[in-house]
């Protein structure tokens, strides 16, 4: 996964959330740069690769597009493996599917950890957007409260439909996960390194933070 | 067009040009590449009665001329006589444009207007040349094409007569004599080459059977039920179902169920809200959910009852629904029985390596694990991920050899597009399986099918099956994943 002399690099990225949320559109929107409404429900796990230019480097982002139904849960978890980075994904019109993120996120959470023991970085997207807005993501203040609580790196009000917000949930995504990556290095690499507490390298995107 | 006909002749006899005809040359140029682009075969001067465009030149009436008789002319001409016979410079072609022939023929007579210098002779001989191989190939072309026409239709009306002489022979012979002759070779010779879709309902339904003995007055009792539930439950549920999120999944089915519907083979447009099947498909997995709420709505039963809604009536693509759920491999994977799964997807693994040891090394080395693809092709019996005439000749088979034809159907898919499977790393592999082309050529499919051997070291799918339920009953770390 650490093809640093390459000047490429891959990462495995998961897209989750409950059923019919759009996470299929989403990723169609942004590898394919088009949108159907008549995409048929996902069974196991669909895949895409997006290749990306980043500060002169080659990021390729292999896609896990992983179904929705809860009961598929045992068996698609195995897909959670080497993961860097994912996207939990609920639509703003379904308040359900907005209950379960936290499910999701704990179960990510379980099931998967980076070699320093930190969590995978996630951005939280409210999709369907484009269909009005829901109560909890009209309040900005509350939903960055949220994030913060339960480790997001940021979150995004998206549309695939409308192409909203994709682009840039997707940087942020990667920019985080670059970030958790030199952190690896850096604590691979040296045994004594000075423990940096609530640090935030990320740097400018104010609507990131850092899980622990 | 006859004007300009009338015209060029005039031009040709007086040696005298005009803008206006260059111009009206010019616009032939351009309306012969639409022709082309159009594939319009009808003659050139009925292509477009609105040729407005042509108002500009004075309306005359004359013999229209055959097409063929310009391309005469012109062979005649163009120094057919031999080459002591050069033709003079003025009857050059116009210019290499890869046009209809026979529509340029016209031009290719053209002289360059005389207040231009003419062409010399090499270029000309060059021109006519090129004009000829033009005319070569595009005849070529064009007999191809009729060939290719002639021999589509042939195969068609072929096709059409022999399931219409299949469809009489299911009907009249084989379905009034079901168990006496549903084993017979030539049923199941019959059977492989794929079920007349006239009978393909009727052979899938005594195939599956009835063994849970439902009449189509439990259907009703059972549908009747879930109407209730669904008047019970508020249509947008929301905020109730938090509630009793808890509860487990298999309460808020019938929600899922409604969100699943409208992404079943959406390219038809008939199970969709306000389509002629969206309420069959609807009560149909609803029925379901109240006959067996232990196992609810699980995905992929949506394609399952919907490839069956296309050939059943309603109450009888239930009985067949639920049967066929029923079966010990639907039912560990519709069950979410994960370990059984397991097992199948390693008893998968021994019949793969049997067949096609290389491209299993392939898929080993890259990591790339059956459940990735084969969970979608087996949940969805392969409706999903085949054309839908394919998936049904794939549901024929099935229905007559059970289980392990899904998993010989994997292997055939694999052993089809093996070459181009062997070239690829994990990701691409991953998305081509999961994603395959939109054009799956049935026959060879089929014949890749046939050339796979079920049997290992002398022991058949049901046989290995078994051997490595019992290995992992005892442990074995085999099937560790």
């Amino acid at each position: 996964m650490q093809t640093n002399h390459h000047k490429e690099r891959l990462y495995k990225i998961l897209v989750i959330g409950d059923l019919g949320v759009g996470k299929t559109s989403i990723i169609k929107r942004y590898v394919h740069h088009n949108f159907s409404p008549n995409y048929r429900a996902t069974i196991g796990v669909d895949f895409a690769l997006k290749v990306l230019n980043w500060d002169q480097e080659t990021v390729r982002l292999q896609l896990w597009d992983i179904a929705g139904q809860e009961r598929f849960g045992n068996m698609t978890r195995v897909y959670y493996r080497e993961a860097m980075g994912a996207f939990i994904v609920f639509d703003v019109t379904r308040p359900a599917s907005f209950e379960a993120v936290t499910k999701w996120k704990e179960d990510l959470d379980s099931k998967l950890t980076l070699t320093n023991g930190k969590h995978v970085a996630t951005v939280l997207l409210a999709n369907k957007c484009d269909q009005g807005r829901d109560v909890l993501t009209n309040n900005g203040i509350k939903m960055e409260q949220f994030c913060q609580e339960n480790g997001f790196v940021g979150w995004y009000e998206t549309s695939a439909k409308e192409n909203i917000n994709i682009d840039e949930a997707a940087n942020c995504l990667v920019k985080h996960i670059i970030a958790s990556e030199k952190d690896m290095l850096q604590s691979e690499v040296s045994d004594t390194i000075t423990p940096q507490l609530e640090k935030d390298k990320g740097g400018t995107c104010s609507s990131c933070f850092r899980s622990q | 067009m006859k004007h300009f006909d009338r015209d060029r002749c005039e031009l040709k006899s007086h040696c005298c040009t005009s803008i206006i005809t260059l111009s009206v040359a010019i616009l032939f140029l351009i309306m012969s590449l639409f022709a082309r682009r159009v594939k319009d075969n009808r003659p050139v001067e009925q292509r477009d009665p609105g040729w407005k465009l042509f108002g500009k030149v004075p309306p005359r009436e004359g013999p229209i001329k055959d097409p063929k008789k310009v391309q005469k002319e012109y062979e005649t001409k163009s120094g057919r006589g031999g080459p002591g016979n050069p033709t003079s410079p003025r009857q050059s072609v116009r210019k290499n444009l890869d046009f209809e022939p026979l529509s340029t023929t016209a031009l290719i007579l053209e002289d360059r207007p005389a207040n231009l210098p003419a062409k010399p002779v090499e270029e000309a001989q060059k021109h006519r040349q090129q004009y000829e191989e033009m005319v070569a190939q595009a005849k070529k072309r064009e007999l191809k094409e009729a060939q290719k026409r002639k021999k589509q239709l042939e195969d068609r009306c072929k096709l059409e007569e022999s399931i219409g002489t299949a469809a009489q022979t299911w009907n009249q012979e084989i379905l009034p004599n079901w168990s006496a002759m549903c084993t017979s070779r030539r049923v199941r010779d019959l059977w492989w080459q794929g079920i007349p879709p006239s009978v393909r309902g009727k052979v899938w339904s005594l195939a599956v059977g009835n063994e849970l003995n439902i009449t189509h007055e439990l259907y009703h009792i059972c549908l009747s039920r879930a109407k209730v539930k669904w008047k019970t439950t508020p249509a947008s549920s929301a905020e109730t179902e938090t509630e009793d999120a808890g509860c487990s999944d298999r309460e808020s089915s019938l929600e899922l169920i409604k969100l699943d519907i409208s992404r079943t083979f959406p390219q038809l447009c008939i199970f969709q809200q306000g389509g002629p099947y969206h309420d069959v498909l609807h009560s149909i997995l609803g029925a379901y959910t109240c006959y067996r709420p232990d196992v609810g709505y699980v995905q992929g039963m949506s394609f399952i009852a919907a490839v069956l809604i296309l050939n059943l009536d309603t109450a009888d693509a239930f009985i067949a629904f639920a049967n066929l759920l029923n079966k010990p491999c639907q039912m560990a994977f519709f069950r979410v029985d994960h370990s059984l799964m397991l097992t199948y997807f390693a008893a998968f693994e021994v019949f793969f390596e049997e067949n096609l040891p290389k491209l299993f090394a392939h898929f080993k080395k890259n990591n790339l694990t059956p459940d990735i693809y084969l969970i979608d092709w087996i949940f969805t019996l392969y409706s999903k991920s085949l054309p839908l005439d394919l998936a049904c000749r794939v549901w024929d088979v099935f229905c007559r050899d059970g289980e392990e034809f899904l998993f010989r159907t994997a292997l055939g898919l694999l052993r089809l597009y093996q070459d181009v499977l062997t070239c690829m790393d994990f990701i691409h592999m991953a998305q081509f399986l999961t994603r395959l082309p939109d054009l799956i050529p049935a026959e060879q499919l089929f014949q890749h099918i046939a050339t796979i051997h079920m049997t290992s070291r002398n022991r058949k799918w049901a046989q290995v099956l078994q051997a490595l339920q019992k290995d992992h009953e005892r442990g074995s770390p085999v099937l560790k994943h």
